[in-house]
This record gives C-alpha cells, sequence and structure tokens, in this order.
C-alpha cells in the first residue's frame, strides 16, 4: 500500500518521459490523475487507521501499521559483519497525517503548475519525483532508505527553482542546495556512527532500523552512541554531537533562525507550484525528522537541549514576524510568516508534554494547508501581472471580490482565527510550553508569554496588507492594463482552494479529526523521550 | 433519564437559537447580491422567539448544562457545550432582542447600499457568534467566539472598506482586540495548566476549582498541581486585559470611537449594546479567579476610564463619537462595578444600558439618515454627523426628539427611568464599599458622582444642541422640514424608548432591589447603609437639575455664558487625551522601525555572514586551486621534465660507436674498484 502510494508518482514520471512531446499539454492531467489517486489512498488509510494505544508506533515495530519489509542489500563485509539494508516502510500516528497532507498540497500544487509553460516534460517529471521522494521521506523506518529520499528531494527542487524560477533563479537554487546539502552531509556521518553503535538483536548484525536505534538495550557495549558507555568526542558528549547534528540538519529545512536565509529567496524565486511544496511539505520534513530521528533516538540529549530549542522556537517566532512586518514583497511576507509559524511547531516540540507536541503536530498540518494556500493566492496575482509589491496595489476588493474573500479566510486562518486550524494549534502549542515547568521542567512559562506576542504581531502584519492591498480605492501601478489582467478567480483556482480552506476549518472546529487518531502515538512519543 | 431527556432538548433548542444565524450568514453569502434582508430578519426572529422561550424555562431555576465530547488530547477530554444559567439566558435574550430591532431598523437604514448582502451575512456572522459566547460553557469555546465576535466587527466596521478611514478603524479594532485576546489566551493556558480542564461550572462554580484552590506559602496550590502565587494574580489580569479591549476600558480604548466608521446600526448593535458587553460578561464568568489586587485594579480602571471618557465626551462635535465615549464611560461603571463586588447591579447596568444606548444611536442614527437624505434633496454641503451645524431638529421629528430625552434621562438616571435604578445602584454601593476601605480608594465613589455629573451635561449639550438650538448652514425652516425617519425605523425607536423607563425592570421606580433582573443575581455583599439610598440619589439629582438648566441657558439660550474652545482642558479633551498620538510614538513607530531594523539584520548581518562563508569557501578553493596548479601539478610536471631530461641527457651515451662504449664500461668497471677497495 505504502510502496504504491511512494512508487505511483515515479511510474508517471517514467511514463511521461517515455511519451512524446506532442502530448505534453496532457502531462498535467496525469500529473493530476496521479495526484487524486494519492489522495484517495491516504483517506483511505486514514479512515482505516488504527487509533488504539497497542497501535501507537513510534518505539514498538509491532505497533506500526502497513509495514513493509524486505532485505534489500546484504553484503557480506568480512569481519565487521552483514551489511544490513532493509526496504522498510510503516506508518503510525505522527506519520500518517502527512500522507494526506502530502497528497493534498501536492494536488494543489499541481493545480497551480498549469501556469508553467516550458519545457513541460522535464518539469512534471521532476514534479513527480519530487513527490515520490516526500512521500517515502514520511514512510521510510529505516534510515539508509530514510536519507536516500531525503536527498532525493533536493535534486528535483534543485532543478525546479534553478530552471523555472524567476529573475535570481540560479542564485535562490544553488543558496537552497547548497544549505540542505550542509546539514545532510553531516547527518550521513551521524548515520554511519549508529549503524555501527546499533546491533539487531534478531540477526546479530549492525542495522540501519530507526525502530531499533530507539531502544538504548540495542546498542553494542562499548560503541560510540551507546548510552550506558556515555563516550566523549571533541570534549562533549557524543549523543549530545550527534543529537545536535540531525538537529541542525532538520532545523535548517524548519527552517529555524539563524539558518533560515534560504528560505525567503527560495520562495520569492520559486516558481508557484514549488513554492507550494516548499512550504506546504518541505518545511514540515523537517519537523518529522527532529520527532521522528532526534528525539526518538537521542532523548536524553533532547531534554538536555530542551531550553534551547525552546528558545529558538520563540526567537524564530519573535523575528521572522518582526521581519514579515518589515517587507514590501507579498511573497517574501508569506515566506517570513511561516519562519514565525513554524517556531511554534519547535516550541510545542521542546516542551515534550503531551499537549504541545499535539499543537506542534497540528501546527504542521495546518501550516501546511495554509501556506500553500497563501502561496497559491499570491502566485494568482503574480501571474496575472508580473508583480507582487504590496505598494504597487491597492482596493483589489473593488476589482477581484471573490479573490479577496479566499484572502481574507487565508490570512485570518493564518493569523490564527478561532475556527480554522492553526488557532488550535498555536494555543495547545502555548498551553504545552506552560505547561512544560510543572511536568517536566523543561521550558520556563515566559517563553509560552513572549511566544503568544508573535500571535499579536501575525495580526499585525496580515491585518496591514489587507489594508494596503485590498481595501481602499482601487489604484493600481499598471493603471487599466493590469486592470483587464486582473480576472477573478477561476473554476481551476476554486478547485485548489476550497479543499484547502475546508482542511483548515475541519481541523479547527474538529481537532478531534486529527487529534484523535495520533493521541496514542503521542503519547507514546512523550513516554518515550520523558523515559517513564 | 427524563432530566437527561430535557437537557439534551434544551442544549438542541439554544444550539438552534446561534445557528440560525450563522445560516443566514452562510446562505446570504452563497446567494445573490442585493438580498437576504427577509432571511436575516426571519432567522434572527426565530432565535429571539426561542430564547424567550428558555428564558422562562430558565430564569430563576436549575441551570441547565449539556455538553459533547469534542477532542482528546492525552487523558484529558474536552467537551463542547452549552450552559444555561440566569446570566446566559439574560445575556441570549437582550442580544437576539437588540439583534431583531436592529434588523428592522436597518431593512430601512441600509436599504441604498449595493452591497447589503453583505451587510446582512456579516450581522448573521455576528449574532452567531455573539449568541455562541454567553451560552459556552468552556472557555476554549468562549474563546473562539470571543474572537469571532472581533472579526464580524472588523467586517463590520470595515464594510465601506473603500474608505481608507473605514479600513485603517477595522484594522485597528482587530488589533487592539488581539492584544485583549491574548491577555485572555494567557488566562486559559494558566488556568488550564494548573486545573486541566476549562469547563466553567467545574471552575468557577460553587464549589468550583478555583473557589477550593488555595494560597499557601507563596504558592498557588489546586488539587493536582500549584504554581508561584503570582501567577493567579497574572492569571487575573490576563483575563482582565481580554476584557478591557473588548469593553473599551483604557488603555486599549481607543478602538471604539474609531470603529464609528461603520454604519450607524452596526454601531449601536455591536458598539453599544453587545459586543463591548462581552468583556463584562466575561469578568463576570470567571469571577472567583480575581484576586484582591486584580479587584483593585478593575475599580481604578473602571473609574479613571468612566471618567476620562465623559470628560472626553463633553468637547467631541461628532454625534457617534460622543456616544461612543459615553458607552466606554458607561462600560466603566460597570466595570468599576465589577471591581468592588457589585455583581447584580453590574449585569443590571449593562442590561439598562445595552437598551438606552442602543436608542441613542438609532436615533442619532435617524437624525444622521434623515439630514443625509435632506442634504442630497437639496443638495446642501454639510457634515451630517456635526452637532455643532444641527438644530431645531425638535419639531419635524418628534418621535426620535422623544426617544432620544427618554433614553438621555436613563443614561442621566433621572428618576422613574431605567437608568435611575441601575446605575444609582452602582453608586450606592461604590459608597458603601468606600465605607470600609482607606486611602486612595475613599475617592473613588466621589470621582463616580462627579462622572455622573458629567454625564448630564454632555448628554444634554448633546441634546440640546440637535433638537433646540439654532442651525447652521440651513435656515430653522429647513430644519423643521426634515421629517421623522420612515416607519419602520421610527416604531424600532418607540419599542426601545419603552425599555428606558423604570417598568420594564421594577414595579417600584425608587428601588433597585425590587428589580426582578437585580434579584436574579444578588448576592447581598454589603451592610445596607439606609442612609446611603436615599441620600445620594437626592444630591445626584439636585447636581443633574442645576446642569441641564446651565446646559439649557448655554446652548439654547445663548444668553451670554459659553464655553471658551481655547482653554486648555479643553484641548486636552478634544484631542482624546492625546492617548492616540502617545501610542503612535510609543507602540507603532518604534515597532515599524524595529522590524525594519530586524530586516536589515536579517539581510545585512545573518545573510551576509552565511555569503561571507561561501566567500571564504571560494578563497579556499582558490588557494588550493594554485596549490594544485603550481604545487602538485608542478611536482609531476618537474618529474616529467625530469625524466625526460634524464633520457636527454642518457641518450648521448648511445652514439653507436664501439670505442665509446669501452670506454664507459672501463669507467663503470674502474669506479666500481676505485668505490669497493679505496673507500
Amino acid at each position: 500500500m505504502l510502496s504504491l502510494l511512494i512508487f505511483l508518482p515515479l511510474i508517471a514520471a517514467l511514463f511521461i518521459l517515455v511519451l512524446p512531446s506532442r502530448f505534453q499539454q496532457h502531462f498535467k492531467y496525469i500529473t493530476l490523475g496521479v495526484s487524486v489517486i494519492q489522495f484517495v489512498l491516504s483517506l483511505f488509510i486514514y479512515l482505516k487507521f488504527n487509533s488504539f494505544a497497542f497501535a501507537a508506533g513510534i518505539n514498538k515495530e509491532s505497533q506500526y501499521q502497513l509495514l513493509e519489509k524486505l532485505p534489500w542489500i546484504r553484503l557480506n563485509l568480512g569481519n565487521i559483519g552483514n551489511l544490513e539494508i532493509d526496504y522498510f516502510l510503516g506508518i503510525d500516528g505522527l506519520s500518517m497525517p502527512f500522507l494526506i497532507l502530502s497528497a493534498l498540497v501536492t494536488f494543489v500544487a499541481t493545480l497551480a503548475s498549469w501556469e508553467i509553460k516550458t519545457k513541460l516534460k522535464a518539469y512534471f517529471s521532476l514534479f513527480l519525483l519530487l513527490n515520490t521522494a516526500v512521500i517515502g521521506v514520511f514512510c521510510a523506518l529505516d534510515f539508509f532508505l530514510f536519507y536516500i529520499f531525503y536527498e532525493l528531494m533536493l535534486l528535483p527542487l534543485y532543478f525546479l527553482i534553478g530552471i523555472w524560477g524567476g529573475i535570481r533563479r540560479e542564485y535562490a537554487a544553488i543558496k537552497f542546495f547548497l544549505y540542505t546539502l550542509f546539514g545532510s552531509v553531516f547527518m550521513l556521518l551521524v548515520i554511519i556512527g549508529l549503524y555501527f553503535s546499533v546491533i539487531n538483536p534478531a540477526t546479530g548484525n549492525h542495522t540501519f532500523n530507526m525502530i531499533l536505534m530507539m531502544d538504548p538495550a540495542n546498542y553494542a557495549d562499548g560503541s560510540i552512541f551507546s548510552a550506558i558507555a556515555a563516550k566523549n568526542l571533541f570534549g562533549i558528549s557524543a549523543r549530545l554531537l550527534a543529537f545536535i547534528v540531525l538537529f541542525v540538519a532538520f532545523a535548517i529545512k524548519v527552517p529555524i533562525v539563524p539558518l533560515h536565509t534560504w528560505l525567503p529567496d527560495a520562495h520569492v524565486e520559486a516558481p508557484t507550484p514549488v513554492s507550494i511544496i516548499l512550504a506546504g511539505l518541505l518545511l514540515k520534513v523537517g519537523g518529522y525528522g527532529i520527532i521522528r530521528v532526534c528525539y526518538s533516538i537521542f532523548p536524553d540529549s533532547a531534554m538536555l537541549s530542551a531550553w534551547w530549542i525552546g528558545l529558538i522556537g520563540v526567537i524564530s517566532i519573535i523575528y521572522g514576524a518582526l521581519n514579515a512586518l518589515a517587507q514590501t514583497d507579498l511573497k517574501r511576507l508569506i515566506a517570513y510568516s511561516s519562519v514565525s509559524h513554524m517556531g511554534f511547531v519547535l516550541l510545542g516540540i521542546a516542551s515534550s508534554t503531551i499537549e504541545g507536541v499535539s499543537g506542534a503536530m497540528l501546527q504542521m498540518i495546518s501550516h501546511g494547508g495554509l501556506s500553500a494556500m497563501l502561496f497559491f493566492l499570491v502566485g494568482m496575482i503574480y501571474e496575472r501581472v508580473k508583480d507582487r509589491e504590496i505598494a504597487n496595489f491597492s482596493g483589489l476588493a473593488e476589482i477581484m471580490p471573490q479573490f479577496t474573500a479566499f484572502v481574507i479566510v487565508a490570512f485570518f486562518a493564518s493569523l490564527g482565527l478561532p475556527g480554522f486550524s492553526a488557532f488550535m494549534a498555536e494555543a495547545f502549542t502555548l498551553i504545552g510550553a506552560f505547561t512544560s515547568e510543572q511536568v517536566n521542567g523543561l521550558i520556563p512559562r515566559w517563553m509560552s508569554v513572549v511566544a503568544s506576542i508573535g500571535i499579536l504581531l501575525s495580526a499585525t502584519y496580515f491585518l496591514w496588507t489587507l489594508q494596503r492591498m485590498f481595501f481602499g480605492q482601487p489604484r493600481l501601478k499598471g493603471a487599466a492594463d493590469w486592470l483587464s489582467k486582473l480576472s477573478d478567480i477561476n473554476a481551476r483556482e476554486k478547485l485548489a482552494l476550497i479543499p484547502l480552506v475546508a482542511l483548515a476549518l475541519a481541523l479547527g472546529i474538529f481537532p478531534s479529526l486529527l487529534f484523535d487518531k495520533m493521541n496514542a502515538s503521542v503519547v507514546a512519543f512523550v513516554q518515550l523521550i520523558s523515559g517513564s | 433519564m427524563q432530566e437527561i431527556e430535557f437537557s439534551e432538548f434544551v442544549g438542541l433548542i439554544s444550539l438552534l437559537v446561534i445557528l440560525l444565524p450563522l445560516f443566514s450568514f452562510l446562505l446570504i453569502l452563497a446567494g445573490r447580491k442585493g438580498r437576504g434582508a427577509n432571511l436575516a430578519l426571519i432567522n434572527i426572529s426565530i432565535s429571539f422567539i426561542l430564547s424567550v422561550y428558555l428564558f422562562f424555562f430558565i430564569w430563576n431555576k436549575q441551570p441547565i448544562h449539556y455538553q459533547i465530547p469534542w477532542f482528546l488530547i492525552g487523558d484529558i477530554e474536552f467537551k463542547a457545550g452549552v450552559l444555561l444559567n440566569n446570566l446566559s439566558v439574560l445575556m441570549i435574550t437582550l442580544v437576539s432582542g437588540i439583534s431583531v430591532l436592529v434588523h428592522i431598523y436597518s431593512r430601512t437604514y441600509m436599504k441604498d447600499d449595493l452591497n447589503i448582502h453583505r451587510y446582512w451575512a456579516y450581522l448573521g456572522l455576528f449574532c452567531f457568534s455573539m449568541l455562541g459566547l454567553v451560552i459556552s460553557d468552556n472557555l476554549l469555546l468562549i474563546y473562539l467566539f470571543w474572537e469571532l465576535v472581533g472579526f464580524s466587527s472588523f467586517l463590520l466596521i470595515g464594510f465601506w472598506y473603500t474608505r481608507p478611514i473605514a479600513s485603517q478603524a477595522a484594522k485597528k479594532a482587530f488589533i487592539m482586540n488581539r492584544i485583549g485576546d491574548i491577555g485572555f489566551l494567557i488566562g486559559i493556558i494558566i488556568i488550564f495548566s494548573q486545573f486541566r480542564t476549562l469547563d466553567i461550572t467545574a471552575l468557577f462554580g460553587d464549589m468550583g476549582l478555583v473557589k477550593t484552590s488555595l494560597v499557601d506559602k507563596g504558592l498557588w496550590i489546586s488539587a493536582s498541581r500549584q504554581m508561584p502565587e503570582v501567577w493567579l494574580s497574572i492569571a487575573g489580569l490576563a483575563f482582565f486585559i481580554g476584557a478591557m479591549a473588548k469593553s473599551a476600558q483604557f488603555p486599549l480604548h481607543t478602538w471604539l470611537p474609531d470603529a464609528m466608521e461603520g454604519p450607524t446600526s452596526v454601531s449601536s448593535l455591536i458598539h453599544a449594546a453587545t459586543m463591548v458587553a462581552a468583556g463584562v460578561f466575561l469578568i463576570a464568568r470567571v469571577y472567583p479567579v480575581f484576586d484582591p489586587f486584580v479587584l483593585n485594579t478593575m475599580v481604578c480602571i473602571g473609574a479613571f476610564t468612566a471618567f476620562m471618557a465623559a470628560t472626553i465626551a463633553l468637547s467631541q462635535n461628532d454625534i457617534k463619537r460622543i456616544l461612543a465615549y459615553s458607552t466606554i464611560s458607561q462600560l466603566g461603571f460597570m466595570v468599576m462595578a465589577l471591581g468592588i463586588g457589585a455583581y447584580s447591579e453590574s449585569i443590571f447596568h449593562l442590561a439598562t444600558h445595552a437598551f438606552f444606548k442602543c436608542l441613542l444611536f438609532l436615533a442619532a442614527g435617524s437624525v444622521i439618515h434623515q439630514l443625509h437624505h435632506y442634504r442630497d434633496e437639496h443638495s446642501l454641503d454639510f457634515d451630517n454627523q456635526d452637532i455643532r451645524i444641527m438644530g431645531g431638529l425638535k419639531k419635524g421629528m418628534p418621535i426620535t426628539f422623544i426617544g432620544m430625552c427618554l433614553a438621555s434621562s436613563a443614561l442621566i438616571g433621572l428618576p422613574l427611568s431605567s437608568g435611575y435604578l441601575s446605575k444609582d445602584a452602582i453608586l450606592i454601593n461604590a459608597f458603601e464599599w468606600a465605607g470600609s476601605r482607606d486611602g486612595i480608594y475613599t475617592m473613588i465613589p466621589y470621582i463616580m458622582v462627579i462622572t455622573s455629573w458629567l454625564t448630564v451635561f454632555y448628554i444634554s449639550r448633546l441634546v440640546f444642541k440637535v433638537f433646540f438650538s439654532t442651525p447652521k448652514r440651513m435656515s430653522m425652516e429647513q430644519a423643521n422640514q426634515i421629517q421623522d425617519a420612515p416607519k419602520q425605523m421610527s416604531y424600532v425607536l418607540v419599542i426601545l424608548s419603552f425599555f428606558c423607563l423604570f417598568f420594564a425592570f421594577s414595579f417600584n421606580p425608587f428601588s433597585f432591589e425590587s428589580s426582578w433582573l437585580w434579584d436574579g443575581f444578588s448576592s447581598n455583599l454589603f451592610q445596607k447603609v439606609n442612609l446611603y439610598h436615599w441620600l445620594i440619589p437626592l444630591i445626584l439629582n439636585i447636581g443633574t437639575a442645576v446642569l441641564i438648566f446651565t446646559a439649557y441657558k448655554i446652548y439654547v439660550k445663548n444668553d451670554g455664558m459659553s464655553i471658551s474652545e481655547k482653554n486648555i482642558f479643553h484641548r486636552f479633551f478634544i484631542q482624546e487625551w492625546y492617548l492616540n498620538e502617545l501610542y503612535r510614538y510609543l507602540f507603532t513607530v518604534p515597532v515599524e522601525k524595529f522590524s525594519n531594523v530586524c530586516y536589515w539584520f536579517d539581510r545585512n548581518i545573518i545573510d551576509a555572514l552565511v555569503l561571507k562563508s561561501v566567500t571564504l569557501i571560494s578563497i579556499l578553493s582558490a588557494i588550493s586551486h594554485w596549490c594544485d596548479r603550481i604545487l602538485v601539478d608542478g611536482f609531476v610536471n618537474a618529474l616529467g621534465t625530469c625524466a625526460k631530461w634524464i633520457g636527454h641527457f642518457s641518450r648521448n651515451f648511445q652514439t653507436g660507436k664501439l670505442q665509446h662504449y669501452l670506454i664507459s664500461m672501463l669507467l663503470v668497471v674502474l669506479s666500481f674498484f676505485i668505490l669497493t677497495y679505496f673507500i
């Protein structure tokens, strides 16, 4: 089932590659079809998903659902034993929500790809390859496989930004590529270190199995990452160092301040669909990685670093929001608002409370949908007049009333209006962060209070934009020419936006749709990391 | 069993009460442009009828609490539900009742607007959120509706969004309210992490968790958890900040006067009668959480707000702005009353105020409406909201005039009016409260008395200027031609006028204790001091009579007495205490500057560092390239050259001549022997 979900786009990509170019107008329909099938499949998975405590997953292999485990690479390496790499997939409550999100965001991004006019064959095959990689990351339970999918995401993204992007696309693409690669190269070292530390009790071989890595009992005596051996590297605990390396690798993706500067550039230069994927899915891979890998494998180091991670979260929230306030380019504004909103994810995870982690998970799903929506909306203006400077527009509500209605919904949902998902997410993140001092003493209470100022700032920049661009008398830089181009929203665009609005509303009013499904996993996760 | 069914039944009815306006919101937005008036009116009327039904079911009887599971986090189950007790049934009846009247009024008032369907839809959203707010049974739900109220108010203030002032005002209102929302949210967070529940009955009930929690040795201890004592005060303050923003208390009140940019009917419903009362309602709901420190803060802020707003109202010239400040001032009374513990008096005043302030706004609205039409018909040019140019409207608009007078007398608190009952009750309680305090608190009741007298003056000024004095910009004859507003609007005024009189609330016009409404909430707090109960109203009313007479002299007779517009107080008041400017320089501008600094920092420090490190790498790579080319490559090339050179050199030996070979052989053998035997 999961393999089907992962490799369906890859098959479609190969299919597109062998089709002659004269069919290129149909490629988008193939892609759309794939994303619809994926969505239906993931919805089916969601409905069938078992949310009882005995199916919580996290650190118990038997509790994962839709497991697929095949021996993949077996090599006899002489005296260091057998190389054991598995094709190992499975989901639990912390990864299942991302499958739906991936399918939905891909669907929206495909609809946004209608505006791509050149080199369609290359574009759609890369796009589908990216899709394969993203879903693969969320399903992989073998660290080697995880890493392959993780790196596989970079390649199509690099080309998608570098070829179909804006004016400074090469700069943005290379910046993005190097930033992310910087993180993941060191990650590889940790992976190898973990491989040599962990022994599969069933076979006696070293293993890449992530679930086995979560159990301290599986570490070989005296191995570098063994918690009991407590080895040091460069003067600090090896486990802490490994945790920091992995955290930085994923945190670049999230992104955190101060490792975020690739994001505004990449977003501004990327074409709309890539921005959507980037904000909607790529950032979530970072958050997911922190939960699944950093925290689960190195819970002891995570507890030691909690204060700092919380602080980074708070700084990201406030700093990102302040930067957003200073922007004159609408897309850059939204890019910075992503930094701010993803800060809540870090804060929630750092609190290591059930409320905080649930809030962080909901925030990722919610932000995935909302940022996709925001970038789609910006893309609509940009495609029509090739401009998105806030100062060049005024009174758009008169010109494009339906479009403005969607903008109002997206803005208010993002700024945390109750009834939309972002509110529930942020509220529970803050509750978790506040409760932390009483429950586990990891995060001081003031962090939660300071972070709440971010909610005020987000209202400020979104409403200010609304006032400047959409209200007031119509006045455009491009005058009559723009006026004729700024047609109101069309059916395709509505088709893309309505599911996102529905997602935000559904999760805002009935958060149980998500909370109930992942509650058991969150509880198990918190138990794992707090060691109780 | 029967009881469960019954509460389920009541729960469903109350759900219907709040959902009907939501349906109008959704259906009208989906429907055609310019439609929706009937649907909106029908829905809200049914809501009202059901509310009245619920009112008679619940009032002074057993409260009903009905809830269903909402979601689960960890082992805590959140529930959504309705809590119907005296307070909530009073509020839903009040809100839906006034909404019905405003809906009827708006049919005429907003008739010519092209986007009227949006107006009806937003009004529906507002009613939904306001009704939801008052019947919700847990803090999270209240917060949800609380912000939705703010959102619908944003939409309605910015209804004429093409006007920059309106969209500016809408933004300001939302952001100011957001500050309060964050306070509220922090309050919720503190309560939740202390008590692990947000259910109002469980928390704030008679034997609720908050009342049973105790403060001991600097710790605030609940059944399961504890935190430092200071967080109890912070929680109280946080909730109070929430209430301050919604109920426009100093220093978060500046959005309300600006909100007058919305349609007048909206101002009357939202910014006078209902939404602004939400803050007072919230305080009433979470009352047990406030410790003495917070309560005293509340008293001071309420009293100060009441006084400050009254002074500003004295000097304003825009009819709606005067009323807006009057609202702020009256809300100050209510907040102060809650602070001193006069819970029932405060709620009582909230109810009477809702009616008379709504009437004041709607009467002002019909003045504005009629002037607007008259101006357009006769192509005159004047600001139809400026009281300085108005005058002489008494003759042509008797209904409006009488309505305005009745509402004003209630606002002033003249005998036989509803305000006399509720406001004097607050003042009497204030004196009783101050009797047991010392220091600055003894001043509070006197400030409130002065504020009441200021109220008398500003509202008399308004009434005299609008209805009696000689109009500017048009002749007295012209002014007399201006007729009462069309029937639908005028009927609403008549109905509301009824509620400004004492018999709507009490059979005895001079005793608030005999009011059914007060009785519904009363819990005798203070020793009743009989002296106050007749002395205070007496003194108040003597002062009132004098002031009304003075105002009449100044504004109608114009016989020599006038107030100079030059004096420093007047300037201070008309600039609204310079608070807007102050906020601008204290908050808006610095935040804007700071955000630009942050962005500069982001580009020129953080990003530059990254780029610098890239430059560093490229320098490194240039060096290694140099090494590669000159050293490594050089070495390899040198080897090659060397080999070539050796080859060249040794080629010289291959001459092909036998003698040369022999001589070299000889030399080799010779050197071998020399090396072997001599060294």
